[in-house]
């Protein structure tokens, strides 16, 4: 008999009798397991193990909010149907609408993105900081886990072989904050992997001075997204001040470790910490510390307009 | 292993006995003759592939024909065959907007999905409705320009 390569199940329960029997790859939008395995033009791409197309299954859709309150993103969700409903976090919008360019935001899901388990996937970021969970399926039944402990390390997750995710589920969003940050910062708008991404987000306590919940973390600065609640705790409890600030700076530079262009990343880092916090402490109206010019971050000043004849690059 | 595939390609029920693992863009390109929208990248990021599958862009070099099954896909064949298609067609050989001519396809898609949703996109949501499409010819000025002549032109058109 001839060996099965892919399963194309039409429902839930049969995607899962089919992880239950097969070691199979579960492949929705196919943006990082098509362009892995690619071949050539023409050419059928290899995969090492037999895939199921799980692009169309309808249970892994649809957004929806939660008896507590929590945004439930199913599985199958993809980055366009994230970016441009509100009921999905600020932070994971931003990250959603900023991944690769419009063709591709159509195809790539967000469960793909966290089973990648590449330290420069654009959504993991903001899954950290807003403590998202993956809802986990078997024939065995259902279990939840922190996308944090999920993804144990580099290009690892914390997956059975009988094992699919089905849903993510944000239990924070904006609301839950005073002050929020997000910026990335790629070579172009569209069509760029994260050089460095950092998420931020602020409470005051009733006083107005004192930090109530600070969360930080940081995409493409080591081997897999950084947060530490030891570095927000740093501030959580204290006021915004030269030192508590440098302290968060000192703190979470010891945490990253990026490898590529480290003095760069490690600079742009502590210069969007020092923004935000210093922005955050002054009470601006706007709930959204600017996202600003690539010049802060890298200290040369850059015009605006493009440095080529209008249009030649956009983005 | 070969499955059976059936979709519906520019508006008429297909099918294709084919490994599912093919990419849908040699199914089309080869099994279908649809050879209008191009290979560039191999990767997602050209947007010279770019079909519409089920309303929305897509880049087809990274999508199985297996994901296909069931599902509603339109080329630029059956795009430029519509009154819309037209109408960019047109804007886009009167405005200037080709050069080699090989993103086109994949730019009148995008063209026609930002309409679609957008009847009268400003400069800035054109560039960002294009953004997946990379052009090394003609610095996008004119493409830019030949969309929002396209809008102009056909008016009401675009909120059907």
């Amino acid at each position: 008999m001839e060996e099965v390569k892919c399963y194309i199940p039409k429902t839930l329960k049969e995607a899962l009798e089919i992880k239950a029997a097969h070691d199979v790859i579960p492949l929705a939008g196919g943006s990082d397991l098509m362009v892995a395995h690619k071949k050539t033009i023409g050419l059928v791409p290899e995969f090492e193990k037999p895939v199921m197309i799980i692009r169309n299954l309808s249970e892994l859709k649809g957004i929806s909010v939660n008896d507590k309150g929590e945004c439930v993103i199913g599985a199958g969700c993809t980055a366009a149907e994230i970016a441009a409903d509100e009921r999905c976090p600020w932070h994971l919008r931003q990250a959603a609408s900023r991944m690769g360019a419009i063709g591709l935001r159509n195809s790539a899901t967000v469960a793909g993105n966290i089973a990648n388990a590449s330290p420069k996937g654009d959504t993991p970021g903001p899954l950290y900081l807003l403590d998202a969970r993956v809802r986990i399926a078997s024939l065995r039944g259902e279990r939840e886990e922190k996308v944090s402990d999920f993804i144990v390390k580099f290009r690892e997750i914390d997956l059975k072989q009988d094992e699919l995710i089905t849903q993510i589920i944000v239990p924070l969003s904006e609301d839950d904050f005073d002050y929020i940050f997000w910026h990335k910062v790629g070579t172009r708008k569209a069509n760029a992997i994260s050089k460095i991404t950092v998420s931020q987000a602020i409470r005051f306590a009733d006083d107005g001075k004192t930090v109530a919940d600070y969360r930080l973390s940081a995409t493409a600065t080591g081997a897999m997204t950084n947060r530490s609640r030891n570095v927000e705790n740093l501030l959580i409890g204290k006021e915004i001040c030269d030192k508590t600030i440098e302290d968060v700076v000192n703190g979470f530079d010891a945490v990253i470790s990026p490898r590529a262009m480290p003095e760069f990343r490690r600079e742009a880092t502590r210069r969007m910490i020092r923004r935000f916090l210093s922005e955050a402490a002054r009470r601006p109206q706007n709930k959204v510390i600017d996202t600003y010019d690539d010049y802060h971050v890298t200290g040369q000043p850059e015009p605006r307009e493009c440095r080529h004849k209008k249009g030649a690059c956009h983005g | 292993m070969d499955m059976k595939i059936c979709f519906k390609l520019n508006g008429k029920d297909v099918s294709v006995t084919t490994d599912p693992l093919r990419r849908l863009i040699d199914v089309l390109r080869e099994d279908f003759g649809c050879k209008g929208v191009k290979e560039g990248c191999s990767e997602g990021e050209c947007g010279a592939c770019s079909i519409i599958l089920n309303g929305k862009m897509v880049t087809r070099c990274i999508i199985p024909v297996g994901a296909a099954d069931g599902q509603e896909i339109m080329t630029i064949e059956g795009v430029s065959a519509t009154e819309k298609g037209q109408t960019i067609v047109q804007a886009f050989a009167d405005g200037g907007a080709v050069q080699c001519g090989f993103c086109i396809p994949g730019m009148v898609i995008a063209a026609y999905c930002l309409l679609n949703g957008n009847p009268d996109p400003t400069e800035d949501e054109i560039r960002l409705g294009i953004s997946g499409n990379i052009c090394r010819c003609t610095g996008y000025d004119l493409i830019v320009e030949s969309i929002r002549l396209a809008a102009k032109r056909g008016g009401d058109i675009w909120k059907k």
